[in-house]
């Protein structure tokens, strides 16, 4: 609103060149203006203004040029604010009236859906029925809505009627045009279709996009992949250069795990040079527990990248191998702090009380709290031999260190 | 003499000219920027399934902090509704400000809350916590209350980043009512994380006044019935949809509202954590996060949501509500003058040369410009020097261009989010537009000096006892005497620009 303070700074300085062109005015005889009306209304500045002009900037007595920029911005804010008003007000009833008739269409064609799925006398006559109403565009799309709704919840013979009466309307056209389409959001509908249709026509052209700027067509393109593909699906991973966002890998997990998909050996891609690719199999090796990638994640546990470094130490814990500790005790000393976190935590995953003596000095030379606290933690998960030994060092006086309240934390089983 | 005053005129004039036309094309690229990126939002979330985040094992854990101070009356329930909120890895951490009510007592009793034997580790400096409580019982295990001495709203955040383990923060204004799913909303730019390290998201505040509150939800969304609440969503619908949006397109954005906004807690520990200093520790902290990112020669990026994420109430009687303009105009001071070395440094990037600049060119010393040349137009008028018509052609000039740009914001909620249902109230709005360069605007740009005198000769914090917390989830009905407690409180906090 900086517009509106100005609009009192503009007519004080006006008036103060104004209060003067008053008094100059004044001085001048009254025929100089019928002069400049003769020749033109030549202004001070050199424009050219006649007639109503002339006299429009005459009452301002300022630059011609200034009221003309003015009017200009006032008369197209006047037919902006017109416009926008009817817009904003035709809008509301337009989408209002898209909403009910959307909601009609999607209730009749989920109804003659259902008739053509399961009345086999009358099949064709449903089918003409069906293909009469698929007139427009927006029909269309809702059609192919509603083929794929259904779809999506039904099985065997009834899905694959659902995705022939799909190519025999044509509809596959419809969503090839999409995937080819320039617009990325079009795109996106198209590999969205094809994918629950199981249409490979236009898998080329989804690769093609598996490497696009656009992270959501991007991923689109993944998804859309690992449904079409029979074998692996997740070859994608071995070509693909952008980072893959923990959005997509959420994305990419979902899949897995809830369209009963194949799990592939996800060492495969340890050696990736897209590290975001490798920490997401190592988190997928954790998740899935693919204990046969452990010499993997080992190898891992030296990568040049620190990030790499954490999610292998992790991923170690999450896998619970014992043969993982002596490379994560080596590790410690020479660790960057936030490794050293990650460090205790794998040892708290990884209970054994051949580690013990080593928590024990891990907690007398740290100075750090969070490190003290997780390797308290993982002393008190080796359980009774750890738990004695807290119990133990509870007792001790030190000057240096308050055993005490780190062990009273970590013991306090609220706390995790 | 009268050269002088030609010259003078002439002067003052072009430059003053220049400046509008400076500020008008400022306004129409941020509206262009705003739309863009309005567009790519809204197209780009059609395709989202928010469910996906729920359910997986690998999405982040979050900490959300709720800072209460003498929240008595509305704490159990807030607390409730916060519990509800649509996630699946997160903690509630409620920090006890050193009420001097019965806060504390009401939460144990309702949560079944006992002391743990937390070992503290200062990060940040804060004042003294008394004590750490958990639940007995494993239906509230999300939730954690901390009980500390007072020490106001950025020393409670201090001391819930203390506490908290998670990597990535909520810090909320406890007043505010969250959507359910506003941390869903709110996490996904962390998630779509690539070259450049997310540090921050906020979201779009939208205001609560006359709306049907039930158990801690909206039920219902109606425009204020006062005036001055609704001169208020036009100015929060031009902000939050033309400007943030915008800002956060340029990647310039240096406010994220106290009010909601989630952080990387690493990054805000490594920078110092909230300031006690100031009172506008949201702004200050965003900014110095940003600093401390661009120091670091880190690629970074603080991120915006248009969708309505939280709803606040805001003040309904000029007294609240310049108590609330005078506060955010102190804490944009004090946050320029903390950072003025950003200012045209371009080590800093967009910061030093657009936001910063920004900031303290439109935000702050706009309002001063203006109330100066208000009065030098009255001495004007009173001496006779005022040109009448050119004065009444900029006038025309100033105000259209405003109203017009208010109903571009009022287009870009229509065909956004379209909150307001009735078209009585779409109505209603657009005639706020019309009105408020001359009903509203003033008020508040006068509340603007007056906050840049409190700064200047009196005060310069809110000191301790002043700071609200939580105090409405389940508000009492609209119009009730209740409800004008509440929004006493609450003008005090709500965090925004």
């Amino acid at each position: 609103m900086t517009f509106v303070l100005l609009l009192s700074v503009f007519p004080q300085q006006h008036s103060a060149a104004m209060s003067v062109m008053q008094q100059d005015a004044a001085a001048v005889s009254s025929d100089t203006i019928p002069a400049q009306e003769e020749t033109g209304g030549v202004q001070s500045d050199g424009n050219r203004y006649t007639g109503v002009f002339a006299r429009i900037f005459d009452t301002f007595e300022k630059s011609p040029t200034l009221v003309l920029i003015l009017y200009i911005v006032i008369i197209y804010s006047i037919i902006t604010l017109i416009v926008l008003t009817v817009f904003i007000l035709l809008n509301r009833s337009r989408m209002q009236k898209e909403q009910e008739l959307r909601q009609e269409l999607n209730e009749q064609y989920q109804q003659l859906l259902i008739d053509y799925l399961f009345d086999e006398e009358q099949r064709k006559e449903i089918f003409r029925k069906i293909l009469r109403i698929a007139s427009s565009n927006f029909r269309r799309q809702i059609l192919i809505n509603q083929i794929i709704e259904l779809s999506v919840n039904m099985q065997g013979k009834v899905r694959e009627d659902l995705r022939n009466l799909y190519l025999d309307v044509g509809l596959k056209k419809d969503s090839l045009r999409k995937a080819h389409s320039k617009k990325w959001h079009e795109n996106v509908k198209g590999f969205r279709e094809l994918a629950y249709m199981n249409i490979r026509s236009a898998n080329d052209r989804i690769i093609e996009c598996l490497n696009s700027h656009n992270q959501i067509l991007r991923m689109e393109a993944q998804i859309a992949l690992v449904r079409l593909s029979e074998d692996n699906p997740y070859t994608f991973l071995s070509y693909l250069e952008k980072p893959l966002a923990k959005w997509e890998q959420i994305t990419i997990h979902e899949l897995l795990t809830q369209h009963n998909l194949n799990v592939p050996d996800f060492n495969e891609w340890f050696d990736s040079e897209n590290l975001s690719v490798v920490k997401f199999s190592l988190q997928m090796v954790a998740w899935f527990h693919q204990k046969e990638a452990v010499d993997g994640v080992i190898r891992l546990l030296n990568h040049a990248d620190e990030e790499v470094r954490i999610y292998a130490i992790r991923t170690c814990g999450k896998l619970g191998e014992k043969k993982v500790l002596p490379h994560l005790q080596e590790m410690y000393d020479q660790a960057s702090y936030n490794i050293r976190m990650e460090l205790l935590k794998a040892f708290a995953q990884v209970p054994d009380e051949n580690y013990l003596e080593f928590l024990n000095g891990v907690l007398d030379k740290e100075d750090d709290v969070q490190l003290q606290i997780l390797a308290t933690k993982a002393m008190e998960n080796l359980d009774e031999p750890g738990i004695s030994r807290l119990i133990k060092l509870m007792k001790k006086k030190s000057e240096y260190k308050n055993y005490q309240i780190i062990i009273r934390h970590v013991l306090d089983g609220r706390i995790y | 003499m009268g050269t002088f005053w030609t010259i003078l005129g002439e002067v003052v004039n072009n430059s003053v000219f220049i400046l509008t036309v400076i500020i008008f094309s400022t306004y129409l690229s941020l509206m262009i920027f705003s739309a863009v990126s309005l567009r790519k939002y809204l197209r780009k979330n059609s395709y989202v399934d928010y469910n996906s985040i729920i359910t997986s094992p690998i999405a982040p854990t979050l900490s959300v902090i709720a800072p209460a101070y003498n929240e008595s009356a509305t704490i159990v329930d807030n607390i409730r509704t916060l519990l509800s909120l649509y996630y699946n890895n997160f903690e509630i951490v409620v920090v006890n400000d050193g009420s001097t009510d019965d806060s504390m007592e009401k939460i144990i009793a309702a949560y079944e809350l006992e002391k743990v034997n937390y070992y503290f580790d200062y990060r940040l400096p804060c004042e003294r916590i008394r004590g750490v409580y958990k639940s007995r019982n494993r239906s509230f295990k999300k939730l954690v209350v901390v009980d500390k001495r007072n020490g106001g709203k950025a020393d409670a955040l201090n001391a819930g980043l203390n506490v908290i383990k998670n990597d990535l923060v909520v810090s909320i204004d406890a007043d505010s009512i969250m959507e359910p799913d506003a941390l869903l909303k709110l996490v996904k730019p962390f998630l779509e994380e690539k070259e450049k390290k997310v540090i921050g998201a906020g979201g779009v505040i939208r205001i609560a006044n006359s709306c049907e509150i039930s158990g801690g939800h909206i039920k219902k969304i109606h425009l204020p019935e006062k005036w001055l609440p609704r001169a208020q969503v036009m100015e929060y619908t031009r902000a939050f949809l033309l400007g943030r949006m915008a800002w956060s397109e340029l990647d310039g954005l240096l406010l994220i509202s106290g009010a909601l906004g989630m952080f990387n807690r690493e990054i805000v520990i490594q920078a110092g954590g909230y300031s006690t200093n100031t009172v506008g520790e949201d702004m200050e902290l965003v900014v110095r996060i940003r600093r401390y990112m661009a120091e670091k020669k880190q690629p970074y990026r603080v991120e915006y949501i248009p969708d309505p994420l939280c709803w606040t109430e805001v003040p309904s009687d000029l007294k609240s509500l310049a108590r609330q303009r005078s506060r955010w105009t102190r804490g944009t001071m004090e946050t320029l003058f903390k950072h003025r070395k950003l200012f045209f440094h371009p080590k800093y990037g967009k910061l030093g040369l657009l936001g910063y600049p920004y900031w303290l060119f439109f935000e702050w010393l706009a309002p001063i410009v203006e109330f100066l040349g208000i009065v030098w137009f009255t001495v004007l008028a009173i001496t006779g020097r005022l040109n009448l018509p050119f004065f009444l052609l900029l006038l025309g000039f100033v105000y259209f261009f405003a109203v017009s740009l208010s109903i571009w914001s009022v287009l870009f909620e229509e065909i956004t989010f379209h909150k307001y249902e009735k078209r009585r109230d779409v109505i209603k709005l657009m005639i706020t537009a019309f009105l408020e360069p001359f009903l509203y605007h003033p008020l508040t740009m006068l509340m603007n000096i007056k906050g840049n005198i409190d700064k200047l000769f009196r005060k310069t914090t809110w000191g301790k006892q002043e700071r609200q917390g939580f105090s409405g989830n389940s508000k009492p009905k609209k119009g009730t005497k209740a409800n004008n407690e509440t929004l006493e409180k609450k003008e005090e906090i709500a965090g925004d620009h």
